[in-house]
């Protein structure tokens, strides 16, 4: 019995943050860099595998010294965590896929300062054992890697008719019928996939929407 | 507007008879009515989607919408790509703010500027000269109903008969320039509220146009006239923020601490 229901808590830590507490689009977390790299599946998926693996390992680190950190410089600590981590990984990402590497310019550098990261470690990990706070930060790495995704495949098909470097849509100029929309591969079409993604998002699942902030006043006819 | 005749419809009636001189001009010189009805279809189709999903309620500003696209759109665009940057337009310029009236950028803007940097290859109209004549009367309509903003085409006029004093604008960016402040930029629902504000708009629309006209080659007249509009029309709230800011400061040093 016990088994079956920390079972269920395992998968529902994994699970939850795919959609229903989705890191990018319900806390709105981490949208720098998911702006900037989504212009083509393959920055997509590189910077979400880099974050994925940073915020996890992250996160197993901080949980087993969680008992040592002192409350003070805890900020400090878990940066230097990070960093340290974000450089091995932009070392290996320079070493194997170096075309990659230079078409992600400073994102990969700049994981250390994003607040998905530090967010995850300072909520979580600092308060519960190394494998749930591990659990969590793959579950939160691949819900930011889920947005990305999305993201990144809607702008490199309209943007180049293209899905991971492989034509899909026939091109204008080869005699097919897409014309590509160049707007997306600039950054404002991110801010418009990103908000039109929440906005369906939050259709869906209602109790995502945030509480209006004032009420409008009530319709008055002048009277005279 | 706040009851007996004076309903946003009757202000959305208004402007489109100021437009007629020049819809007319237009369709007489070898306009497309034919994509004037088509950006009308798309327009009244979300309309009606936000009014089933949403109870918004439709309004006639969707004509005055279609007729600035249909006039100032990239030529031979086709109607998929038309159709999607009027929805881009409309939906998210528009729409999705609660109607005309709550929006803050013309949807009919933000259309022209998808089109524009989505599609880089297709040609910008250019318009004869009757068309922009057509432009006075419609101000000088719109002024005398209330639904223009009188500081707005002034501020506009002094800046612009400045710059071509001093040689600075040029014919064509001039006839674009009417055309666009008519359709894009005197549209009451995004112009600026404040007597200052309004000035300050109509100057900073041709001021933008005189600095794309210098320095950005290769731009047709009505592409650096959609990017004034569109700058200037996000400048707005600033300009009308700067505004009071400015009043209530004058009011505070002149009157003490109330």
């Amino acid at each position: 019995m016990t088994e079956l229901h920390s079972r269920t808590g395992v998968w529902h830590t994994l699970t939850s943050p795919l959609v229903h507490q989705n890191p990018v689009i319900l806390q709105i977390l981490g949208i720098c860099s998911a702006l900037a790299v989504t212009t083509s599946m393959a920055t997509a998926l590189t910077m979400s595998a880099a974050l994925t693996v940073v915020l996890t390992l992250a996160a197993g680190l901080v949980s087993i010294i969680r008992g040592h950190i002192p409350e003070t410089i805890r900020l400090i600590v878990q940066i230097v965590i990070v960093a340290s981590l974000v450089i091995v990984i932009d070392q290996i990402l320079q070493a194997f896929f170096a075309e990659l590497s230079r078409a992600l310019s400073v994102y990969v550098g700049l994981i250390t300062t994003n607040c998905l990261v530090l967010g995850r470690t300072e909520a979580f990990a600092r308060h519960n054992p190394p494998l749930p706070a591990m659990i969590d930060a793959f579950g939160n790495g691949l819900g930011y890697s889920l947005v990305l995704i999305v993201i990144g495949s809607l702008r490199e098909l309209l943007g180049r008719g293209e899905l991971l470097g492989f034509a899909v849509l026939p091109l204008a100029d080869a005699g097919g019928w897409f014309t590509p929309l160049s707007l997306m591969l600039l950054a404002p079409s991110a801010f418009f996939l990103l908000g039109l993604l929440v906005w369906a998002v939050r259709t869906i699942l209602i109790e995502q929407s945030e509480p209006e902030e004032h009420a409008p006043p009530p319709r008055q006819e002048v009277t005279r | 507007m706040s009851g007996g005749i004076w309903t946003r419809e009757t202000v959305a009636m208004l402007l489109l008879a100021c437009f007629l001189p020049m819809g007319a001009s237009w369709v007489w010189y070898g306009g497309h009515l034919s994509v004037a009805f088509l950006v009308l279809m798309i327009v009244y189709g979300w309309q009606l989607l936000f009014l089933l999903a949403r109870a918004q309620a439709p309004s006639l500003s969707g004509v005055i919408t279609a007729f600035a696209v249909a006039m100032l759109a990239p030529e031979h665009i086709g109607p998929l790509r038309l159709a999607l940057g009027v929805s881009f337009g409309v939906v998210m310029g528009e729409l999705v703010f609660g109607g005309w009236g709550r929006n803050v950028v013309n949807p009919a803007t933000v259309s022209l500027a998808f089109l524009g940097f989505g599609f880089p290859s297709f040609e910008w109209p250019a318009f004869d000269v009757p068309v922009a004549w057509a432009a006075i009367p419609a101000v000088a309509l719109g002024c005398g109903l209330g639904v223009m903003s009188a500081g707005l085409a002034l501020g506009a006029s002094f800046v612009a008969i400045g710059a071509s004093l001093l040689g600075a604008l040029d014919g064509s960016v001039v006839i674009a320039a009417a055309i666009a402040f008519v359709l894009l930029v005197a549209d009451p629902a995004t112009a600026a509220t404040t007597r200052f504000g309004a000035w300050a708009q109509g100057g900073l629309f041709v001021a933008l146009l005189t600095l794309f006209h210098q320095a950005w080659t290769g731009a047709a007249p009505v592409q650096m006239a959609v990017a004034a509009s569109l700058l200037t029309s996000l400048a707005v709230p600033l300009l009308d923020e700067a505004t009071l800011a400015a009043w209530v400061a004058l009011r505070r040093r002149r009157h003490g601490r109330t």
